[in-house]
């Protein structure tokens, strides 16, 4: 099995590293806090942050550095970093451990962001469920704040970086952005129409950036390491840095593996996940989280790089690779994710709302053996009426378990219709005409 | 004047090329072009919020498709808003729309005007392709004026962001989320609000609706008129829909009128009041006693027998006329003139004495006008607001909106001189709005003025110019101003200096600063003084000439402004010009070829007074009920029944008509034609709507029957007539076009003001008055408008009979803890004039020991009250009043 | 009145945002680990501390779903049932629960210890099936390690196996923090 250096997830591999304050010093934290924070010009930073080409990990793989760019020079009132730790996209789980285990990495990294873009406040966006995440990060904020890497006067410079938790309380539409900021602001987590965006009108109206647990983790490593290594990693130039992949369904060691952007979807799960469960042959796999399209054995090659994922139609999204072993219904597979959307549809966008809940219906009906052949057409109608059409990005992504399926496996919801049919010539009581 | 060009940008929307304002959202900039771009959540007044994605567009470049609703247009902009590739998104959000919509048109009171209905008509989708079960929501009893089906929700959210957004108020709520979000409001009662309809009125489908109006037409069915409503003086326009002659609803048009189309509970549920089963629909008598039916033809031959009878043996100064400013400029410029020539009096007043004759006096006296300088849009426009004494929610709800909209939208500064808490309740609440908010007593208004008025003085904001033209104006009021003392003010408003300065120090920083004045002030026992302090504020500051700055005070009644401009007052003859003002006779003899009476007429009080002394013999009463408005102390029914003939017209038999010796019917406003002013001086058409109740009149007719049978014939057709000769006297009046230009202040009566005319009273109103302790066990009770009534009428609307039934005395939380009081326990309160009981209501917004009753239920609480006259302007004050508050079982 | 109760905790929460109503959803959290659900009265008093209607506060208690409107029991089972979980079982944990509790998705067994809810991805996928009771997780569901964590919690009203901090893998002498 190829080794490679871990970043994100190396302290704590270390034998008895709990995470606090001593053991992340130890291991050289907040060396980049110290090295940067008013020897650096904020400029500097975001210029070596674009250098790096670190791109964003909460899934629409922005560069980091110029979405810090787009906030305005100019301005004089408050500016709010927002960290996006509401990690609720199905399959995806790195953003709990990078919270959980080595909180102050996240934290290095807030604060580092905080100094770029010239924020004193920062908020830690973490999905309700996450307890025990928000206990640890606040337990760590307190730590940080007692050794004056966190406060007024970060270590004497001058420089000030409040940090608070906010948990959010059970919608998935919060880990969108502009979700996010009107879910921190007390109301109904609703996306905003964009433009403007959030580095001009965001947090109570004022410029902010909205980065992910572990984008913001990056950027300690990035500032002590230098831009340069980091783009020396993965698949550069667009794909730099390591991902923290999160491997689930039938492989035999499902869990995070921290490896360079480009690593083959067959290393991941052969080499590093242990291979299929049961050695049956793997049927399906989605490579980012429940929004990315579906692919098959044929993509098994594919690098796990943003581009390469990208041709491949699919995308590298949230990093979270969920894979199928033969004998899995696809029909299902696309059921249950669509049944997930439905619930999670803020209900905003006529389409999205009105159509999440016609698909899972349809789907519910295909499955139950009530499908007729026009079900189909009506679907990828449906679909394609839904995906580019909406506020955010929540349209395109729900479409796709369906989109993708039918595209590969159409022949499996064929059959179920055929059963289907040929199920009620002998039980016409069940006819689809019950609507 | 900002550079046209440079702020304008060219698009081309389906080949037509347009030029619109930087800004222009698609969707508008295509209407401009005849383009409409279906929509369902976009709409002019609010935000875009985009969700209902009805109204996809093509944009040249843009790879996918754009909301026309939320996208501004750019330089070179392209716009197909008629491919297939829309045609088709279309198409398919609509059928996404009626997937869940339940279809049910033929029982919806919104078939036949419904935005879903024209939209699947255009798009004619054949069949529905949805074959699953449908969505369906629990009904839920919503309230008793306003119904609810959520299943027909498109879930635009429009209801629930006007109620935001423009109204402030924050009742409706979208619930639950996905495809189960519905509208509800808060708790297990009924919903609570404004009720300002603007819910019914902005959702573009049947979710919302009417209840008054409930499944009793279908829209074709209707006949539409557009008139002014009668209530208050903001003057909203409506459009008064009826069946064969029956009242059905009222709404009014997206950006009609000066409400641009919002309305407040009056304006949309209290029609009703026209069609209550108490109208008087005959003229009655009395006789032995007793008042019976009679005809026209006895009535006013009795009328003009006895009145021509009085007026041989005791000549004109025996009679006395009083006059709601409710009524038609028509029919108040017939009366004036009715009495001042047919009779021979000067003794006229009208309800308009009480809530704007200090202020007219006031302008008159500073800036030779008698009315605002600026408009509605100025004050939407301003960037600094002050608000002296408004409470403007409750009384003029319509200009309460534009100063929403200057602060909400254009974040302009607020400070507010209220007797009012900043808090959160069930309607909305200006002070919450505010970035300056004294909370005063009623009776320190004036003081925090006075307080403004010093730190502008003390911090050197003193207009340059005005100390350079006018030193000895300046150094007059300044010393008047620092003999106050700091811990006086703060003694007496409970604000402290920094308080002042901070306000100060805005106000004087603006630049389109417009100062409102409400009847906390102007109807309080100083409410001339404080009017010319505020004057003195405004031209200190250097503003008051500057364009879109002013002193706007506001008007309670719908006509008070037309009222003093006919002549229906004492002190004023038809313009008004003064009635000693040698041009203004001159004009009314000219065309009256008659001299008005030279003497100086009795208002209300000095009539009563005279009445009661025998030297009044005969009264016409026209609208108004001075013996249930009026504090017992003025001993109305004592004056009226000395008189030898009471003659009242009326729309019901008031206290004060069962007095009468002829009751005579007339229309309510919603059956007559006319023009109204409003607040801001804009003269608005008041159309006939309905046919009149019975035999009900016109009073207009009246006072013109009447002239005839008394020799002296005012004659005329209809009331167009009237208007044209109302015209004669004051250019222009009525045809002011669609928004009124202000009259601009007069800078050679500044210059008067400035150079002399302040002298006279300036010590007595430069005083503070002395706070009044509060003993033990009292609270200081006052008067106060409530959104939902305006006057008696309102009390005969059914619709808001069941917002608000009877008054309630509602008092601060604190106080009720002090008295051990909660919501719906009674109270005695009393003190040396009388006592009444009452329920309590526990409000927030009502400060600490205070306490507030609504002075359209305030037949008993009158009692209490004693009456100042401001010796000035004779208006009377019976405002507030100390009194001992006991729980009774 | 919560205001009285947790004054300080209020205050606390009131100075971390510079606008008011960004406190709503911590200030509901607050209500709810009060009563175990969001009362009528609560959201009123709620409102009235961050200077909003309570419809306001009623949309946004209701767009979220970890805060309850309605009683729930002592323990909230929420099983995840999204595809992760199900692709390794998550369906049978339901079924386990449905027989050792009697009820189905949605209620509360008749001593109102247990409400069984099945749930959207709760970010555990690589260790599922899982759920989470009240504040903790359980991951790497067996029918035995349920019938000991529902038998714990019955007796005990906590139970040891409860996971995290998550680590992965897991190196061999891993220490836990307390938290
Ligand atoms: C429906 C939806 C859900 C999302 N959920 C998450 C999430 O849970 N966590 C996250 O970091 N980003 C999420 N995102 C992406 C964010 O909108 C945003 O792109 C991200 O937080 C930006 O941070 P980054 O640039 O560091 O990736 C989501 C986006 C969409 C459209
Ligand atoms: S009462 Fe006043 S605010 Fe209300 S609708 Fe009538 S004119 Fe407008
Ligand atoms: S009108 Fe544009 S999205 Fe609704």
């Amino acid at each position: 099995m190829p080794k490679y250096e871990l970043v994100l997830l190396k302290n704590m591999m270390q034998p008895g590293y709990t995470g606090s304050l001593k053991d992340y010093e130890q291991t050289g934290g907040y060396q980049a806090l110290r090295n940067t924070l008013g020897k650096v010009a904020p400029t500097d930073v975001t210029g070596k942050v674009m250098k790096s080409g670190l791109r964003g990990r909460g899934g629409a793989g922005f560069p980091t550095g110029v979405k810090w760019g787009f906030l305005p020079k100019d301005y004089q009132g408050p500016r709010y970093l927002c960290c996006n730790a509401d990690e609720s996209e199905p399959g995806t789980f790195k953003d709990r451990q990078l919270m959980e285990r080595d909180p102050h990495q996240v934290l290095e990294g807030i604060v580092l962001a905080c100094y770029a873009i010239g924020a004193q406040s920062a908020y830690i966006y973490i999905r309700g469920e996450m307890v025990l995440g928000s206990k640890i990060l606040e337990q760590a904020i307190g730590e940080a704040r007692a050794a004056g890497y966190i406060g007024k006067n970060i270590l004497g410079t001058g420089i000030t970086v409040d940090v608070w938790v906010h948990r959010g309380a059970g919608a998935y539409i919060c880990g969108e952005e502009t979700a996010l900021l009107e879910s921190l602001e007390g109301k109904r987590g609703l996306p905003r129409v964009k433009p403007p965006f959030p580095a001009t009108h965001g947090l109570y109206n004022k410029p902010t950036v909205v980065n992910n647990v572990e984008t913001l983790a990056n950027l300690p490593h990035i500032l002590t390491r230098g831009p340069e290594w980091f783009a020396g990693i993965g698949s550069p130039p667009k794909s730099t840095g390591t991902r923290v992949f999160c491997v689930s369904g039938h492989v035999k060691r499902p869990g995070n593996y921290e490896l360079p952007m480009g690593v083959t979807v067959r290393e991941l799960v052969y080499e590093h996940a242990g291979g299929m469960r049961s050695d049956k042959p793997l049927k399906a796999f989605i490579p980012g989280g429940a929004s990315a399209p579906f692919l098959t054995p044929d993509h098994l090659d594919v690098k796990l790089d943003f581009e390469s994922v990208a041709a491949a139609g699919s995308m590298l999204g949230s990093g979270g690779v969920t894979v199928m072993e033969e004998g899995t219904s696809m029909v299902w597979a696309a059921l249950r994710l669509m049944e997930f959307f439905y619930h999670e549809s803020c209900g905003k966008c006529s389409p999205c709302r009105e159509g999440s809940s016609w698909l899972v219906q349809t789907m519910r009906r295909i499955i139950a053996k009530r499908g007729q052949i026009q079900d189909l057409e009506t679907l990828t109608d449906l679909c394609k009426n839904i995906a580019g059409r909406t506020v955010c990005a929540f349209g395109d992504a729900e479409v796709s378990p369906i989109m993708s399926t039918l595209k590969h496996w159409r022949h499996e919801y064929i059959t179920l219709i055929h059963e289907a049919e040929s199920a009620n010539l002998i039980r016409p009581e069940s006819t689809g005409a019950r609507h | 004047m900002p550079n046209q060009t440079a702020d304008m940008v060219r698009v081309t929307i389906d080949g037509m090329v347009v030029s619109v304002p930087k800004g222009t959202l698609v969707i508008e900039a295509a209407r401009r072009v005849g383009v409409m771009i279906p929509h369902f959540c976009y709409h002019p007044k609010l935000k875009p919020d985009a969700n209902c994605r009805m109204c996809l567009v093509e944009v040249e470049k843009m790879p996918k498709l754009q909301t026309a609703c939320s996208t501004p247009v750019a330089e070179g902009m392209s716009i197909k808003t008629a491919t297939t590739v829309v045609n088709d998104a279309h198409k398919s959000v609509l059928e996404f729309i009626l997937a869940n919509h339940p279809l049910d048109c033929p029982v919806c009171d919104q078939g036949g005007r419904c935005d879903l209905q024209d939209f699947s008509h255009q798009y004619t989708p054949t069949t529905s392709r949805f074959a699953e079960t449908k969505r369906i929501f629990q009904k839920e009893y919503f309230s008793p004026l306003i119904e609810t089906q959520m299943n027909r929700c498109v879930q635009c959210l429009r209801c629930v962001r006007y109620c935001d957004e423009v109204m402030d108020v924050k009742a409706l709520a979208p619930v639950g989320r996905g495809t189960m979000t519905e509208i509800k409001h808060f708790g297990a009662h009924a919903l609570d609000c404004e009720f300002c309809g603007g819910c019914v009125q902005i959702c573009p489908v049947g979710a919302i609706t009417s209840r008054l109006s409930m499944y009793e037409y279908r829209p074709w069915m209707l006949k539409r008129a557009d008139t002014i409503c009668g209530y208050c003086g903001d003057g909203c326009q409506i459009t008064v829909q009826t069946k064969n002659n029956q009242l059905i609803e009222v709404n009014s048009a997206q950006g009609a009128g000066r409400n641009n189309g919002d309305l407040c509970a009056k304006g949309f549920f209290g029609f009703h009041a026209t069609s209550h089963p108490e109208r008087l629909t005959h003229p009655l008598i009395r006789r032995n006693g007793a008042l019976v039916q009679a005809t026209w033809e006895e009535a006013l031959e009795f009328i003009a027998a006895q009145a021509s009878r009085i007026k041989q043996d005791h000549g004109g100064q025996a009679f006395g006329g009083l006059i709601t400013s409710r009524c038609t400029n028509e029919e108040l410029y017939l009366f004036q003139k009715f009495l001042r020539l047919a009779i021979g009096t000067n003794n006229i007043d009208s309800s308009a004495r009480y809530g704007h004759m200090n202020a007219v006096q006031a302008m008159q006296r500073v800036q030779g006008t008698h009315r605002w300088s600026v408009t509605f849009e100025d004050l939407a426009a301003a960037d600094v607001l002050l608000l002296v004494g408004t409470n403007i929610t409750e009384t003029n709800p319509i200009t309460g909106l534009k100063i929403k909209e200057a602060v909400k939208k254009r974040q302009a500064a607020l400070i507010t001189i209220e007797s009012l808490q900043p808090a959160v309740g069930t309607i909305s609440n200006i002070a919450n709005l505010s970035e300056h908010h004294f909370c005063v007593a009623p009776a320190q208004i004036t003081a925090a003025v006075l307080g403004l008025l010093k730190a502008v003085v003390e911090q050197g904001q003193i207009d340059k110019d005005l100390t350079q033209r006018h030193p000895q104006y300046v150094t007059a009021v300044t010393a008047r101003l620092q003999s106050l003392s700091w811990p006086e003010i703060q003694a007496a408003t409970g604000m402290d200096v920094a308080a002042y300065v901070a306000a100060a120090k805005a106000l004087a920083g603006g630049k389109r600063v417009v100062a409102v004045a409400g009847q906390g002030l102007l109807r309080g026992e100083r409410g001339y003084a404080g009017t010319m302090n505020l004057f003195d504020l405004l031209l200190l500051t250097g503003k008051l000439d500057q364009p879109g700055c002013g002193l706007a005070p506001l008007t309670e009644e719908n006509n008070d402004q037309g009222a003093i401009e006919m002549g229906a007052a004492a002190e004023f003859l038809p313009g008004p010009s003064t009635i000693t003002d040698r041009a203004g006779r001159d004009r009314i003899a000219n065309l009256w070829k008659e001299e008005p009476p030279p003497n100086h007429g009795a208002s209300l009080v000095e009539m009563l007074d005279r009445a009661r002394a025998g030297i009044l013999k005969a009264m016409f009463i026209v609208g108004e009920n001075p013996l249930a408005s009026l504090p017992a102390t003025v001993r109305v029914g004592e004056s009226l029944t000395k008189l030898d003939l009471l003659v009242c017209q009326e729309l019901f038999l008031t206290e004060t008509a069962a007095l009468a010796h002829v009751v005579l019917p007339v229309c309510s406003s919603l059956e007559k034609d006319g023009t109204f002013t409003n607040t801001e001086g804009h003269v608005q058409a008041v159309r006939r709507t309905v046919e009149p109740a019975g035999e009900c009149c016109p009073d207009w007719e009246i006072f013109s029957a009447l002239s005839g049978l008394m020799g002296t014939p005012l004659e005329y057709g209809e009331s167009r007539e009237i208007l044209k000769e109302i015209r004669s006297l004051i250019p222009g009046y009525g045809s002011l076009g669609p928004s009124p230009v202000p009259t601009k202040v007069e800078r050679a009566a500044i210059d008067r003001y400035l150079a002399q005319g302040f002298e006279s009273d300036l010590a007595g109103r430069y005083q503070l008055t002395a706070a009044v302790s509060q003993p033990d066990g009292t609270v200081q009770v006052s008067l106060v408008q409530s959104l939902f009534h305006s006057g008696k009428l309102s009390t005969r609307a059914k619709g808001l009979l069941q917002i608000e039934e009877r008054g309630y005395l509602r008092i601060n939380p604190q106080d009720a803890a002090r008295f051990s009081l909660a919501d719906g326990n009674r109270v005695r309160l009393s003190n040396a004039r009388g006592e009444m009981t009452t329920d309590v209501k526990v409000v927030d917004r009502v400060p600490e020991g205070q306490a507030w009753f609504p002075n359209h239920f305030s037949q008993d609480l009158n009692r209490l009250f004693d009456c100042v006259i401001d010796p000035d302007t004779k208006v009377p004050s019976i405002r507030a009043a100390s009194v001992s508050m006991v729980k009774v079982s | 009145m919560l205001k009285d109760k947790y004054k300080d905790e209020i205050a606390e929460i009131l100075s971390r945002y510079p606008v008011k109503r960004s406190a709503l959803i911590p200030l509901l959290y607050l209500a709810q680990r009060e009563q175990g659900y969001i009362t009528e009265a609560s959201m009123t008093e709620i409102a009235g501390l961050l200077r909003l209607t309570p419809s306001q506060v009623y949309e946004t208690a209701t767009f979220y779903t970890m805060l309850n409107l309605k009683k729930v029991g002592k323990f909230h089972i929420q099983v995840c049932k999204s595809l992760m979980c199900a692709l390794v079982g998550s369906d049978t944990v339901i079924g386990w629960m449905k027989n050792k509790l009697g009820i189905t998705p949605g209620e509360t067994t008749a001593d109102g210890l247990f409400t069984l809810t099945a749930v959207e991805c709760l970010a555990a996928c690589g260790t599922a099936p899982m759920m989470q009771i009240n504040d903790d997780y359980y991951e790497r569901l067996t029918e035995e390690k349920v019938d000991r964590i529902l038998a714990d919690l019955k007796t005990n009203g906590t139970c040891p196996l409860k996971s995290g901090p998550y680590l992965w893998p897991e190196p061999a002498n891993a220490v836990k923090r307390e938290t």
